[in-house]
């Protein structure tokens, strides 16, 4: 079942050319879907018209059956939680507690269930210690763990990570990557917006976005076996597959090496 | 030495009333020139409490800081009516991490002037440096009439820097200049602070996680963990004698593929590669 269906999606910002042309999309209920492309490249702008925060020029946006309009948008962003780039720019409450509490208090969850949640999410991002801290004293990485658990109480059906790891230390990244991987195997539809092909390697689907345009979808391996979309593309190639292709060039035959590299591009 | 850390600790009080220490008894040196330092560590270690002590923003609870001589100390404006330390911030150029803090005019060229202007450079002379200070951060002059809102976010970063590099610092902090770029973009400004270090031989002290940086462009590497400051070297020593595990860090990418491969292919590098080139090279080698 598609929970998320695009359909000829067409924006562009006031007095700038086209940002994202032509874009068609299906996301299945329950999978993980990485978007991957530079800065710039649209990937953003495409998560902000899936919530509705920007309004599309051309096209269809279908979320859980909904066709997204002024009348459904507050609808479907209750099925849709977010977590941005920048920590900073979603906190809102005066402590930690605060903050995890503000989107359960906004749909409306009895105040039992919200203590509750307080507490099983904030231990889950190890934050249950910084509770009554005020989160500007936070560290980058401990702000994002604290949004983090903030939209996961919210018990949405698809979470958004946009650029949520870009800012993190490598074991913050690390962690935001395993919560992701658990929510998912749990049945929540997870949509990573990224620059960082280390990461989208872990999801189902990779959509390579360039210039605005959909350069290719695939699974990771289809993605990896498509060198031309990969070096049009301009992404920064993992460094064992740079590596292989290179021995490649060289014109070293030796298929063990080449399945060693090939394994660990996988992540394998 | 252009700043010095004797003993260095600072305390935050929470609205609990609790007191955290976020650097602990800290000393070190910085030189005015030709050092290319890279800080790291996990979140949470201290790492910009250390930075923002190296300009005065932020005061010792103990110990002392020394800037081009001046003495920071707790209690230093109390203390001394005298000490002036708005000449500390144009020495000491901070770059914090998320540039939307620090752009608020209306354009970039205002933006970039307000610097300079505010340690009394003219407003004609704020200009030209606005322009050069453009330049050098890779833009050219039609961002000087743009309003910083409307940039993405790299276009934003630079422009920040461009107000730091305006108001001519010796020393320049940037705080994970690079978070939240894509690779070019993280290329490019690394490669545009290489420039700054190198050619106006200035001192650039960059807050980083990625291991990468450090190992392909820093001369020195500070490493923070839990409040302390726990390793000051090269990035050879880091590599050869560093205890990643419990200091929360990552092996480089390079280092790590050129291990795995010495195990798979049953050899030793003698040494460590800095490109992929090389290292297909030194693949090559061993092959043949």
């Amino acid at each position: 079942m598609n929970i998320i269906e695009i359909r000829d999606l067409h924006f562009h910002y006031v007095e700038q050319e086209q940002v994202l042309e032509d874009i068609n999309l299906t996301i299945e209920k329950g999978e993980w879907v990485s978007v991957l492309g530079h800065n710039g490249s649209g990937k953003s702008t495409l998560s902000q018209l899936i919530i509705g925060l920007l309004k599309a020029d051309q096209g269809e946006i279908i979320v859980d059956g909904l066709t997204l309009n002024e009348d459904t948008v507050y609808d479907i962003r209750k099925k849709i939680g977010i977590v941005f780039q920048n920590p900073d720019n979603q906190f809102v409450g005066v402590t930690v507690e605060d903050d995890i509490a503000f989107g359960m208090e906004n749909l409306c969850f009895p105040r039992e269930e919200i203590i509750r949640r307080i507490d099983e999410y904030s231990k889950r991002v190890r934050m249950n210690e910084y509770l009554k801290k005020e989160p500007h004293n936070l560290s980058g990485g401990q702000k994002q763990r604290v949004a983090i658990a903030g939209i996961l109480a919210m018990n949405t059906d698809i979470i958004i990570f946009d650029e949520a790891t870009s800012m993190l230390d490598p074991k913050g990244r690390d962690e935001i990557l395993d919560y992701i991987k658990e929510i998912n195997a749990q049945g929540v539809t997870v949509i990573t917006i990224t620059h960082d092909m280390k990461e989208a390697i872990h999801s189902d689907k990779i959509v390579i976005l360039k210039e605005g345009k959909i350069l290719k979808v695939g699974t990771p391996k289809e993605v990896l076996n498509d060198k031309a979309t990969l070096n049009a593309s301009n992404l920064e190639l993992l460094l064992p597959l740079k590596l292989m292709y290179q021995l490649e060039e060289s014109k070293i035959d030796n298929p063990d090496l080449k399945d060693y590299l090939w394994q660990l591009s996988l992540n394998r | 030495m252009a700043i010095k850390f004797e003993q260095v600790s600072y305390d935050y009080v929470g609205v609990d009333q609790t007191r955290y220490r976020a650097i602990s008894n800290i000393t070190l040196d910085i030189a005015e020139t030709g050092e290319f330092i890279t800080l790291i560590g996990e979140t949470g270690s201290g790492k910009s409490t250390l930075v923002q002590h190296m300009n005065a923003l932020m005061r010792p609870t103990e110990g002392e800081v020394t800037v081009y001589g001046v003495k920071i100390y707790k209690d230093v404006k109390k203390k001394n009516k005298n000490v002036k330390l708005n000449p500390l911030r144009q020495k000491v150029g901070l770059v914090f991490q998320f540039p939307e803090y620090q752009l608020f005019e209306e354009t970039v060229e205002r933006d970039i002037m307000f610097g300079p202007k505010n340690f009394g450079v003219s407003d004609a002379d704020a200009k030209v440096r606005a322009r050069q200070a453009l330049q050098a951060v890779g833009l050219d002059a039609s961002y000087l009439e743009r309003s910083p809102f409307n940039l993405s976010g790299g276009e934003k970063k630079r422009v920040s820097i461009a107000g730091i590099l305006a108001m001519e610092p010796d020393i320049l902090v940037l705080d994970e200049p690079t978070s939240g770029l894509d690779p070019k973009g993280r290329e490019a400004l690394l490669k545009l602070f290489t420039e700054i270090h190198r050619n106006l031989n200035k001192t650039v002290i960059i807050i980083t996680h990625d291991m990468n940086t450090v190992y392909e462009y820093a001369s020195r590497v500070l490493v923070m963990n839990k409040s302390e400051l726990v390793f000051d070297g090269t990035p050879d020593e880091l590599f050869l004698t560093g205890d990643f595990g419990s200091w929360n860090l990552e092996t480089p990418d390079m280092i790590d593929l050129t291990r795995k491969l010495e195990t798979k292919l049953g050899v030793t590098f003698h040494r460590l590669p800095k490109t992929v080139e090389d290292l297909h090279a030194m693949v090559l080698e061993v092959l043949s």
